[in-house]
């Protein structure tokens, strides 16, 4: 799971010389919260987002209700956006964790995807990553959803795996990680195709020192 | 994995976009309301006859109007930004850095006199103002991720050292350096042979997938947007008459003139006695003059009064999920369509099959001495070399059938052919025609003889003398030969033209007031002014659209069975000639591969040749299965070809063989059926094991 694989490419980038107005409108048209701003060679020069289009409301106080006119007129996206150098980005080949964890830390919703040489090549925005987990945890297509919580030891996953295989069941989503509120032992999550929750649990309940948490059929 | 319907804003938006050409004493609208979008990852096909306005509408994308064009109403929106109206600078910045084009002819834009690596490198120094070795290092990847075999050595070529299907290539690595997010395809591969252009197209599909390019397919062939596209737009005298998903459009067609279009194409497989190309009547108006109401009218089956004054809106249609500009798209049922009575409807009726060979050609060979410019050469010292156009083929014609020559660009059929007919002396070998000797060039022949064979060219407009009028071309042969008496010429010319559903006010018009069908009609009128027994026919549709090359076929099939004349037919296209031929003869680098019965060939067993024409061809049908054989390399260079089998190269079947290495070695003429042979060191048994190319449709 790299970014390349879950950014949005080509997104939509204006030119800083552009109005703040126009920006506006072409974020609210196509329903988007993020605008990379690019100069020559679609090279990332800074970021517009919804907030930093809500001007605040100290700086016009001392205009009078012409000049606000006049002074929104004339404002340009440079004015408002947010310059490259404080904006967060990525690579293309960087995994999706490390931007999840990026975004986490810095508490920004969207990375622009910069290739070596700072070109937009795409841009990774939090709906981006909510769409990896469904991925990952197979949100696709129908199938046996069950949660297991065992030790975090080794072989308690082979254990999981080998009697998967022993009875032929796929896999179609995966997803590990440790338990909340339990130190010391981990949740596996496995969505199981073509399978009825029956057969699972009568499965898997067998495994010793291992515990289901959950199970239930999704799509 | 994102869904194929992506949602979120369209890469391109269009709407009721109206462009017009200022002309003398007023203008022009070539293209009325047209409305699309793209979305990113999509690629949309546009496809319509020439003059229905797919290119202007390209044009007007990047505002490549011309002087006089401009659009006139509507929007087009690119990202969200309206480029309606952007000032040319703003425009320049996009096209470089978002918007790319792939025209059909690579030649033009490819700069001649520029090493390719320099101008793949501008594309990124000038635009992205990389160092130009690191411009250097990204062109070589994108060289490779198109394929280009030896990309490193490509970059020091000039383009006329690269074949055209790797020109094609190096355009769309071009186009693709930027990683712009709207590429417009002009018909990138009508300049190709199959073969390449099996391989460009799957470069195409490729590229949409990995990139999430958004794509706009601008094509007149019908099998080929069905192969790339996933959406389509057809178009008809400026107007977008149909629009709808692949599947949805091939499988069930709303408007009448998708239908038409449809009818026209001859299927894969099918042939003249079972099946029927039925023409559209009429023809595309001009764009001054369209009439009112729905532009489809005057040639639509179904039109009735409201059709007469009530403009369509282009709407969707309920039940199915294409978009159709017709009043009565629910009630029309295509199913139940019959031919309507204007049509002419060519009747076959096979064989009278006394199976009298007209024409015998035993082990012909046409070589062309290639002289060097060293001063050997000059003075004739050296040892001449020979480019070996043709080398003994051997083949015989019946009286009254059609034999069909393919084959890919190169491999010599044109050369056969006026070889035949004379333009060319043979280098050896035999070659009779009822029962002359025809292997000397056409100053040696008889008057007679010449009368007996006639040809009909590719481009009719090349071939027409553009001072002379239509009578007078035609009446010429006729006066040389002595056919008809020179006071009967005249309504003899007149009787040709009806024949060929001209009427008698074309007696006196010039080449510049014809159609380009219509031009093909007189080329053929004078082939057969003469009344000849064997018409040779050098790709005599391809120029054309699908609608009037239904329209020749048919034509050509009546003139067979109403004169008996002996047909040899070349074309690229296979599925019209499988359509149109008793036999088919497959050339590859100048020598035959097989030969048969038009049925036979395109059925295992086969050459592995032949497998790897049929399985590139472009089928019109989103469903069908094909296999995917492609041909690795350029044909190689007939002045030094391959020893044995000259397909030993490229065959993608040699590994089978025990032996690989037999393949340097002359294989043998094998026959597998009556009257049919194939060239190949492969045993029957391993050429009937061979899959039939194209899986039944269920």
């Amino acid at each position: 799971m790299f970014v390349k694989d879950y950014m949005t490419r080509h997104p939509i980038m204006v030119a800083p010389e552009m109005r703040a107005t126009e920006a506006q409108k072409i974020m609210s048209e196509n329903k988007i919260r993020h605008l990379p701003v690019v100069g020559e060679g679609k090279r990332l020069v800074g970021l517009v987002t919804r907030q930093r289009l809500a001007l605040k409301p100290d700086a016009m106080a001392s205009l009078n209700v012409w000049e606000i006119t006049r002074f929104l007129a004339n404002m340009s996206v440079r004015q408002v956006m947010l310059a490259a150098k404080q904006v967060h980005t990525i690579g293309p080949d960087n995994t999706v964790e490390r931007a999840a964890r990026l975004m986490a830390e810095q508490k920004v919703s969207c990375l622009p995807v910069l290739d070596g040489d700072g070109v937009v090549v795409g841009i990774l925005s939090e709906v981006d990553l909510l769409r990896a987990i469904q991925d990952m945890l197979g949100m696709t297509a129908e199938g046996v959803r069950v949660t297991m919580q065992m030790p975090d030891e080794k072989g308690q996953f082979a254990r999981l795996a080998t009697t998967l295989a022993e009875h032929g069941w796929g896999i179609m989503g995966i997803g590990s990680y440790p338990a909340p509120r339990r130190a010391g032992y981990y949740q596996i999550v496995v969505k199981i195709p073509q399978v009825t929750v029956e057969q699972v649990r009568e499965v898997l309940s067998q495994i010793p020192g291992q515990e289901m948490v959950d199970i239930r059929t999704v799509v | 994995m994102k869904s194929e319907e992506s949602v979120g804003p369209p890469v391109l938006k269009v709407e009721n976009l109206a462009v017009a050409y200022k002309v003398r004493g007023g203008e022009v609208e070539a293209v009325q309301d047209v409305s699309f979008e793209i979305h990113r990852g999509q690629s949309l096909g546009i496809v319509g006859e020439s003059g229905c306005g797919k290119s202007t509408v390209a044009w007007s994308i990047v505002n490549f109007l011309g002087a006089n064009g401009y659009v006139k109403r509507g929007s087009i929106k690119f990202q969200g930004q309206e480029l309606v109206g952007k000032t040319g600078e703003a425009l320049r910045r996009l096209r470089g850095d978002q918007i790319a084009m792939v025209y059909q002819d690579p030649m033009q834009a490819l700069n001649p006199s520029m090493r390719l690596g320099d101008q793949l490198r501008e594309v990124l120094t000038v635009h992205r103002g990389l160092s130009k070795k690191e411009a250097e290092r990204r062109c070589i990847e994108m060289l490779e991720r198109v394929y280009m075999p030896d990309a490193a050595a490509v970059m020091k070529r000039y383009p006329h050292q690269i074949s055209g299907g790797q020109q094609q290539r190096v355009v769309i690595a071009m186009a693709l350096l930027n990683n712009p997010a709207l590429v417009i395809m002009d018909e990138p591969t009508t300049a190709l042979d199959v073969t390449v252009e099996a391989a460009v197209l799957d470069l195409v599909a490729e590229l949409r997938r990995d990139f999430d390019t958004a794509i706009m397919f601008i094509s007149h062939n019908l099998g080929v947007v069905a192969r790339v596209c996933n959406h389509v737009g057809v178009m008809y005298a400026g107007e977008m008459v149909e629009r709808a998903r692949v599947g949805d459009l091939y499988a069930n067609p709303q408007h009448p003139y998708t239908q038409g279009l449809m009818r026209c194409v001859p299927k894969l497989g099918s042939d003249k006695v079972s099946s029927i190309l039925y023409p559209i009547r009429g023809r595309v108006p001009p764009p001054d003059n369209r009439p009112a109401g729905c532009i489809y009218g005057p040639r639509c089956d179904y039109a009735q009064d409201r059709c007469q004054h009530e403009h369509p809106a282009l709407r969707p249609i309920s039940g199915v999920g294409n978009w159709a500009r017709c009043h009565f798209a629910e009630e029309i049922d295509a199913a139940a369509w019959t031919p309507p009575e204007e049509i002419p409807i060519p009747t076959i009726d096979q064989p009278q099959s006394d199976n009298q060979p007209i024409m015998q050609i035993n082990e012909l060979s046409k070589y062309y001495e290639v002289r060097g410019d060293s001063l050997r050469d000059v003075f004739g010292l050296s040892q001449p070399r020979y480019v070996k156009a043709v080398e003994r083929v051997s083949f015989t014609v019946p009286k009254g059938k059609t034999l069909g020559i393919v084959g890919e660009s190169g491999c010599g059929k044109s050369t056969l052919i006026k070889t035949i007919i004379g333009l060319e002396d043979s280098s050896s070998g035999e070659a009779q025609f009822m029962g002359f000797d025809i292997t000397g060039a056409i100053q040696q022949r008889d008057t007679q003889l010449i009368r007996e064979l006639q040809m009909v060219f590719q481009n009719p407009d090349s071939t027409m003398n553009p001072s002379y009028t239509v009578g007078q071309q035609i009446g010429r042969p006729m006066e040389r030969f002595n056919t008809v008496p020179k006071n009967q010429i005249r309504s003899e010319v007149i009787k040709l033209l009806e024949a060929m559903r001209l009427g008698s006010n074309y007696y006196d018009r010039l080449p510049r007031q014809l159609s380009g069908g219509e031009k093909q009609r007189v080329g053929i009128a004078r082939a057969l002014a003469s009344q000849p027994d064997l018409v040779l026919c050098d790709e005599p549709v391809s120029a054309l659209d699908v609608s009037v090359q239904a329209a020749i076929l048919n034509l050509l099939l009546e003139v067979q069975q109403q004169f008996g004349t002996t047909l040899i037919f070349i074309a690229h296209d296979l599925s019209v000639v499988r359509f149109f031929s008793d036999y088919v003869a497959v050339m590859y680098l100048g020598q035959m591969m097989e030969i048969g019965p038009a049925e036979a060939i395109y059925a295992p067993p086969y050459h592995p040749y032949t497998e790897a024409l049929l399985s590139a061809v472009p089928i019109p049908d989103p469903k069908a299965r094909q296999k995917r054989i492609r041909l690795e390399g350029a044909v190689p260079s007939a002045m030094n070809p391959p020893t044995g089998c000259r397909f030993n190269t490229r065959c993608p079947r040699r590994h089978l063989l025990p032996d690989p290495d037999i393949c340097l070695t002359e294989p043998p003429w094998r026959d597998v059926g009556p009257d049919h042979q194939i060239f190949c060191h492969h045993t029957v048994e391993t050429l009937s094991s061979f899959d039939p190319v194209i899986a039944e449709t269920v």
